[in-house]
């Protein structure tokens, strides 16, 4: 490790948690609630106020919790789940129940979760830890939970009917299994999948390895993407919706309502995506870096089988984890890049685009007052517009960003490269050097150039 | 004896001016009608003369915009059909006057011419009177006032039954003039979508089909508004009817809102009773029953009293006044007027019945128009209180997911074609509760109204129209 690596390392041991020891003693986690912040136990003050538009969130500091100075997941927007250790076996509890969830500011829903929160605490252990999992269920309904990826005895796979009896509500089983091998795993309910996942019931898995392949990570983030359908007025997601999403979100929230991810440039940062949604594939894409598909929920890849890409795609039911070094600072988004997905409750409403509508306004003056068309100029700066909408609904809403209006919502989020992450506001705007940003054309440098602006072609 | 013709004179004239006491001028009916039927004014139809110009009263009730009771006021006093009943009423009062009168005494003069000399012109005079016709007028009076008074009572069941159609025309014309308001602004929701349509095609966002199927809606709407326009149309003329306008009074205007609904109603709890106490075909039924009563009083009578016809003569002959009398006794031996007496019994009796069953069908009218009322005041409000409320809701929450863009302009305008529609039959509902009161009202005041059933059943709503959305 160089200098670098080994100051921030120690660093982070003289802060008040433990450094984790080989052998699995566990570490001062932060407590397992909704909100929650990684890295060190003092930034978990619990404040979580939301000036406008991120989630505050204390810049990272990262903490070892297994061998070779693997560095602890962290769950924007989330959290993880504390261990209990007695006699050698990690000891967690799960409790699966009704959540009041907050989408994005404005927008609140009943949804099915763990502990709390949609999705539930982030799960992390080491290879060859042995597991011991209480899960209360206290939804309406039976309940069990599958260990998605994981190898283990076939009796604690969790499938209602076919491993085990479902969890009756009220009740509490226990699952015990040793986490053999290493990976990136999730959890979720294998009984009335279609509603218990629809509600929000999944969460990550993670599992570090012993040995460690490949360069050491300094930043690990864990991202589950899901897909919702919530009309908007409405306060329950629609469990049986099948097509129509209309809520798109990492970690069960939608952009503005995204914790930006903090990082150093010249860091290696691993971003580790879960896709328990009902049906869509998510095509996620990073601006401003280039990265390898280094495991999925099968395991490492060697080297020479990690693709290059800027877009992962994370199929239905896998895990793809990702490794980058940010070379620029900035703000750079990651976002699914199917562009519905990145718009908050948008509607089917027939396009207006294009038309012209004074003869229709002067006469809806007087058939319906209240009424304005919209869109005849394209959806951009809709989410602005201060027009009355149904309550408990952000349609089309963005968030205001250092040079405007970004109209953009659901699956979204920015990574914030710094130069110096460590003194950097989570909620402050990337400072440009003079230059770098695209502005209007000087005139003279456009004649200078041979480019007509009115025309567009170049004399 | 001689007896002083003067003395004879003043019998006779005397008998004259009583006789002449009973009046035939039907003020008097008309000041009773009018306070029986709570009118605010009746047509001065006591006159001989009848006017063919309208009234300046008439003329100065038209000047404002008229409302169901001055479409009332308006009828009573200028409707021909009632001024031609109130005039009814002199034919029963001259009746009743005639049948009053003492019969007229008869004389006869003779002269005769003596074939001799020198005797005088021989004179004779002869009176004659029937005793018994005098004896009988003032009966025969009572029962010609007791037909007067019924007389009277129909008279007042026309004056009520002009009011209250009246009113019910007055409230069709307000109700569908309401209406085709409502309905022109449907029709402009359905121009608004035509719009849209045209807007969206000419910027290529949506095929012809759907610009076709909103101009076919529009159109199909135009004809539905045409529809209520002829409605409006035929319910004015009906209301010129009624109230008896013709030429530059045809053209007044009407309140343009039915008058609001009340938020209770009040009925009394012996309804039945009140109804039969005021009902005037029950009077006059009444009266008839006792005009019946007295002629068979009078047959009764004219049974056992002979005829008797008095009479007196003085004949000159010579020189001397001869004077005497005698009588025409005609003795009730064969006919004591049995037949006339069974007859007139019989009618009563028969009448009676009918008396009867007019009492049963009005105790069921009453209940009848206390229902319809009571069912009309619940709707009306209902629709004021609930369904209105509610529909509006639906168009607050429509608006803002058109806000959201989760419906479009069209879907937003069928909402608000929805809310005319539920317009439509609010105003419907309105006019049937009005209608009913005024039945209800007229019931009270002591006639029973044929009720109409209920009118127009044209729908705005019309189907979404819309093949290609979501």
């Amino acid at each position: 490790m160089d200098r670098r690596e080994f100051l921030m390392w120690s660093g982070v041991a003289t802060g008040a948690a433990a450094v984790a020891k080989v052998g699995g003693v566990a570490a001062a986690q932060e407590p397992a609630h909704p909100g929650g912040h990684g890295g060190a136990v003092g930034a978990a003050t619990g404040a979580t106020g939301a000036s406008a538009p991120s989630v505050l969130a204390a810049p990272t500091r990262t903490r070892v919790v297994a061998p070779s100075g693997q560095v602890g997941v962290h769950t924007p927007n989330g959290s993880t789940l504390p261990w209990r250790v007695v006699d050698g076996v990690k000891v967690g509890h799960l409790v699966a129940e009704e959540v009041d969830h907050e989408f994005a500011q404005g927008i609140r829903a009943r949804c099915w979760g763990y502990n709390g929160g949609t999705p539930g605490p982030t799960i992390e252990a080491i290879e060859g830890d042995r597991l011991r999992i209480y899960v209360t269920n206290r939804l309406p309904e039976a309940t069990t939970v599958h260990w998605h990826g994981i190898i283990l005895p076939n009796g604690m796979d969790g499938v209602a009917g076919l491993t085990q009896r479902p969890i009756p509500p009220g009740e509490t089983y226990v699952y015990e299994l040793v986490v053999r091998h290493a990976g990136t795993f999730m959890y979720h309910p294998h009984y009335d999948e279609m509603t218990q996942m629809a509600l929000g019931m999944m969460g990550m898995f993670v599992v570090h390895p012993r040995r460690p392949q490949g360069p050491r990570v300094d930043r690990d983030f864990a991202l589950m993407t899901s897909e919702w359908k919530l009309e908007p007025g409405a306060a329950r997601p629609d469990p049986n919706a099948m097509n129509d999403f209309n809520l798109l979100t990492f970690n069960g929230k939608a952009f503005p309502a995204t914790e930006p991810l903090m990082i150093q440039k010249g860091e290696r940062v691993r971003i580790r995506f879960g896709n328990l949604g009902a049906m869509d594939h998510h095509p996620i894409h990073l601006h401003g870096v280039s990265f390898h598909e280094t495991a999925t929920d099968g395991g490492f890849a060697p080297p020479s089988a990690q693709r290059p890409e800027t877009t992962v795609l994370v199929p239905v039911g896998t895990t793809r984890v990702i490794e980058l070094v940010p070379t620029e600072s900035g703000d750079w988004p990651m976002h699914c890049h199917m562009t519905h997905h990145a718009m908050t409750q948008m509607g089917h409403a027939r396009s207006t685009v294009g038309a012209d509508t004074r003869t229709l306004d002067r006469r809806m003056s007087r058939v319906l007052p209240s009424y304005m068309s919209m869109g005849q100029r394209g959806m951009g700066g809709m989410g602005e517009m201060p027009m009355p909408v149904p309550s408990n609904s952000a349609p089309m809403r963005g968030a205001e960003g250092p040079f405007s209006y970004i109209d953009m919502g659901g699956m979204f989020t920015i990574l914030k490269v710094r130069d110096d992450v460590a003194s950097a506001d989570p909620s402050g705007w990337y400072r440009h050097p003079a230059g770098t940003v695209a502005g209007p054309a000087d005139p003279a440098r456009m004649r200078a150039d041979g480019i007509d602006g009115g025309s567009g072609e170049s004399r | 004896m001689s007896t002083d013709p003067k003395i004879l004179a003043g019998l006779l004239f005397g008998a004259l001016v009583v006789s002449g006491c009973a009046t035939t001028s039907i003020a008097g009916d008309l000041d009773g009608i009018r306070e029986a039927t709570a009118s605010a004014m009746l047509p001065r139809v006591e006159r001989d003369d009848v006017e063919v110009e309208t009234g300046a009263d008439v003329r100065e009730l038209l000047g404002a915009p008229l409302t169901p009771d001055r479409a009332a006021r308006i009828a009573i006093l200028n409707n021909r059909g009632l001024r031609a009943a109130l005039r009814d009423v002199g034919v029963a009062r001259g009746d009743y006057v005639q049948a009053g009168l003492l019969p007229n005494p008869g004389f006869e003069f003779d002269v005769r011419e003596p074939g001799e000399v020198g005797e005088p012109l021989q004179l004779e005079f002869f009176g004659e009177w029937n005793l018994t016709r005098v004896v009988l007028a003032p009966m025969r009076a009572r029962a010609a006032r007791a037909e007067l008074e019924a007389a009277r009572y129909r008279a007042a069941s026309a004056v009520v039954e002009v009011g209250y159609r009246a009113r019910a025309a007055f409230l069709g014309y307000q109700a569908a003039a309401a209406r085709l308001a409502a309905a022109n602004q449907a029709l402009d929701a359905f121009a608004a979508s035509r719009d849209a349509a045209r807007a969206l095609f000419e910027a290529g966002n949506i095929p012809g089909l759907d610009r076709a199927t909103q101009e076919a809606a529009y159109e199909s709407a135009r004809v539905l508004v045409a529809e209520l326009e002829l409605e409006a149309m035929i319910a004015r003329e009906s209301v010129q009817r009624v109230l008896g306008l013709y030429g530059e009074e045809t053209a007044w205007t009407a309140e343009s809102e039915l008058a609001e609904l009340p938020d209770e109603l009040a009925i009394a709890d012996d309804l039945e009773r009140d109804v039969l106490e005021a009902s005037f075909a029950l009077a006059e039924t009444r009266s008839r029953l006792e005009a019946i009563a007295r002629r068979t009083g009078i047959a009764r009578t004219a049974g056992w009293l002979p005829d008797i016809t008095v009479d007196g003569h003085t004949e000159r002959d010579g020189d001397n006044w001869e004077v005497g009398g005698g009588a025409h006794v005609s003795l009730p031996i064969f006919d004591r007027q049995q037949g006339t007496r069974a007859a007139r019994e019989a009618e009563f009796d028969a009448l009676l019945e009918r008396y009867l069953g007019m009492a049963v069908d009005v105790r069921s009218s009453a209940r009848e128009l206390a229902g319809r009322l009571r069912s009309a005041h619940a709707r009306a409000k209902h629709f004021r209180d609930a369904i209105l409320p509610a529909r509006r809701r639906v168009l607050e929450q429509a608006l803002l997911q058109y806000n959201a863009m989760q419906i479009d302009v069209f879907q937003l305008l069928q909402v608000q074609r929805e809310l005319l529609d539920a317009e439509l039959r609010r105003i419907e509902a309105l006019r049937e509760f009005w209608a009913a009161r005024a039945s209800f009202d007229a019931l009270l005041t002591g006639h029973a109204v044929g009720v109409e059933p209920t009118s127009s059943a044209v729908s705005l709503g019309g189907a979404s129209e819309d093949p290609g959305e979501h």
